[in-house]
């Protein structure tokens, strides 16, 4: 699967650096993961991640990790900052995943569709993947719920025998990591949204489209306006949200795919054997390229 | 001003019935000599042809030739009003923007009348080719809907071939196909309801969308024959005659084999 975002992060890499004077291997570590924009029907769903060394802990907990959804817009930018220090990396690392909205779109619209909590289990094993193979010893694994814990747990049990793994609800707000881990996903995940830079329309999209929540009504008008008739909405969206799927279906115009009429011999127009008086319309066959095309006259033009 | 008079006010709800599957707005051609009526379906595939001729009314004035634009929907629920042996009654002033319909019944007991928008409608006639046709199928129209109606469960499209061993319809669909093949039975002594005339120069082999035939049949209840008239390359004809009153007549361009 393709993490990659769609739009620049302007604060840099997609995960802190490894620092040459600190053993990672030596050391037990702890790691926290969180997502950040789930429900939106706009943007990205960002993963992060967070690890520490377990004896740590107490040491985020007084730099003030706590549920990213709880600290102010400035608390958690600040936090974030802090996460790009350099002496903070020396004990506390981060990783990122994003899953662009047009990957979710691909992704669960697919023939083989898949959920968005199959694509949230890959994000998540991914990371601590990318971690480990980073060569840090990760022993315990604090991840919020997605779906049912018990399910989750086991999986990831199976996958990572060697870490101790506690899946729990609001894991946020019990564990300084897991707040570590949703700054480094709500943060960037509200810069690209902010920053969206949109390819679409020649850059004609403005960006108020609100919270992007399916229910907020700048969200909802923003949708109605950037909706294009033939090209339908900018990659931003979630297509396989039913607010996108509605609006398309009354706003757009209907697609005919020719693949899905049943074969056999095609159907004939009556202006191809009755003229207007006066038309002066070539009387002779049209070139077979045409007709084996399926293309038809829509308008005359006089 | 128009005004036209009909004791057997059924025809007109009958006409309608019959075109406003396929036509939702129309042009009403008023002349001295009659009604006339051309229009495609929307996605002009058919095209209907009606004929209602002046002396097929009891009374028929018209001062000055002008269409009529009319929207079939509306005017066939005001028809819905008219009882099957009421006398109709159409007017319209010559620079009015309705029409008005009256149903007087029989004995005089009761009389409606109904007032319809006119509407400002768009339309070219086409230039219809006098065509002379290799194949002309005459039968009941009743059995052609019958036809019409039974085929159209296996599938589509229907192809008609006009061979010398009769008429053949056949459909294939996902659950199978069927046939259907009609003889000419002019020699022998059939009720001449049920007769099958075959006129046939050469064979004929076409494809049809069976949806619009079926619009067609609607017009059975006009009259008891039809007469199917096919060529090569052609639309076909679809001829309910309407003995002296006129005729619905209508074509549909047939489906076209890409490989052929």
């Amino acid at each position: 699967m393709e993490l990659v975002p769609s739009a620049p992060l302007s604060s840099g890499p997609l995960q802190s650096p490894l620092l040459d004077g600190v053993d990672y291997a030596a050391t037990e570590y702890m790691l926290g993961i969180d997502e950040a924009g789930r429900g939106p029907v706009l943007g990205p769903l960002v993963y992060g991640c967070a690890f520490c060394p377990v004896s740590q802990e107490p040491r985020l907990r007084k730099m003030g990790f706590m549920d990213s959804k709880v600290l102010t817009e400035e608390k958690r930018d600040a936090l974030w900052a802090a996460m790009q220090d350099r002496g903070t990396n020396g004990f506390l690392g981060w990783d990122i995943a994003v899953i662009s909205a047009e990957e979710i779109s691909k992704q669960m619209l697919s023939t083989n569709r898949r959920s968005l909590n199959a694509l949230s289990f890959d994000a998540a094993i991914g990371l601590i993947r990318a971690v480990l193979e980073r060569g840090v010893h990760v022993t315990q694994v604090f991840v919020d719920t997605v779906g049912d814990a018990a399910v989750y747990q086991e999986r990831l049990e199976r996958l990572f025998p060697q870490c101790a793994i506690t899946v729990a609800p609001k894991a946020d707000s019990k564990y300084p990591i897991v707040s570590a881990a949703s700054i480094c996903a709500k943060v960037p995940r509200d810069e690209l949204t902010r920053a969206w830079q949109f390819v679409e329309a020649g850059g004609s999209l403005d960006r108020a489209y609100g919270s992007g929540y399916p229910a907020d009504e700048e969200t909802k008008a923003w949708l109605a306006r950037s909706c294009d008739p033939v090209f339908g909405l900018p990659r931003f969206a979630r297509f396989s949200w039913s607010t996108t799927q509605q609006l398309l279906k009354e706003r757009a115009v209907a697609v005919a795919w020719p693949d899905d009429e049943e074969g056999g011999p095609s159907q004939s127009k009556m202006g191809a054997y009755f003229h207007k008086p006066g038309d002066k319309r070539a009387t002779t066959a049209r070139h077979r390229l045409f007709k084996r095309s399926k293309l038809h006259l829509v308008k005359e033009l006089r | 001003m128009f005004e036209a008079r009909l004791t057997k006010g059924e025809l007109i709800k009958k006409v309608i019935e019959a075109l406003k599957d396929l036509v939702t707005e129309a042009n009403f051609d008023i002349s001295a000599t009659g009604i006339q009526l051309q229009a495609m379906d929307s996605s002009h595939v058919s095209l209907c042809a009606l004929q209602m001729k002046a002396e097929g009314f009891d009374h028929f004035r018209c001062d000055r030739s002008m269409p009529l634009g009319i929207n079939l929907s509306s005017m066939s629920k005001v028809l819905k009003c008219c009882n099957k042996d009421d006398i109709v009654t159409l007017k319209a002033e010559d620079d009015g923007d309705s029409i008005n319909f009256m149903f007087e019944s029989k004995d005089q007991d009761k009389i409606s009348d109904f007032e319809l928008k006119l509407m400002d409608i768009d339309s070219e006639h086409f230039g219809i080719p006098d065509t002379d046709y290799k194949a002309t199928v005459t039968m009941s129209a009743s059995e052609f809907t019958r036809i019409c109606n039974d085929l159209s469960i296996l599938g589509e499209t229907v192809a008609i071939s006009v061979g010398k061993d009769g008429v053949r319809f056949s459909v294939s669909g996902e659950m199978g196909t069927g046939n259907m093949t009609v003889r000419d039975n002019t020699s022998s002594d059939t009720k001449e309801a049920d007769r099958v005339e075959i006129d046939m120069e050469e064979p004929v082999n076409l494809n049809f969308a069976l949806r619009y035939l079926k619009s067609f049949a609607k017009a059975a209840p006009l009259t008891d024959r039809v007469s199917l008239c096919l060529s090569r390359d052609v639309p076909l004809l679809v001829k309910y005659e309407i003995p002296e009153f006129g005729s619905l007549s209508y074509y549909l361009a047939p489906k076209i084999d890409d490989e052929s």
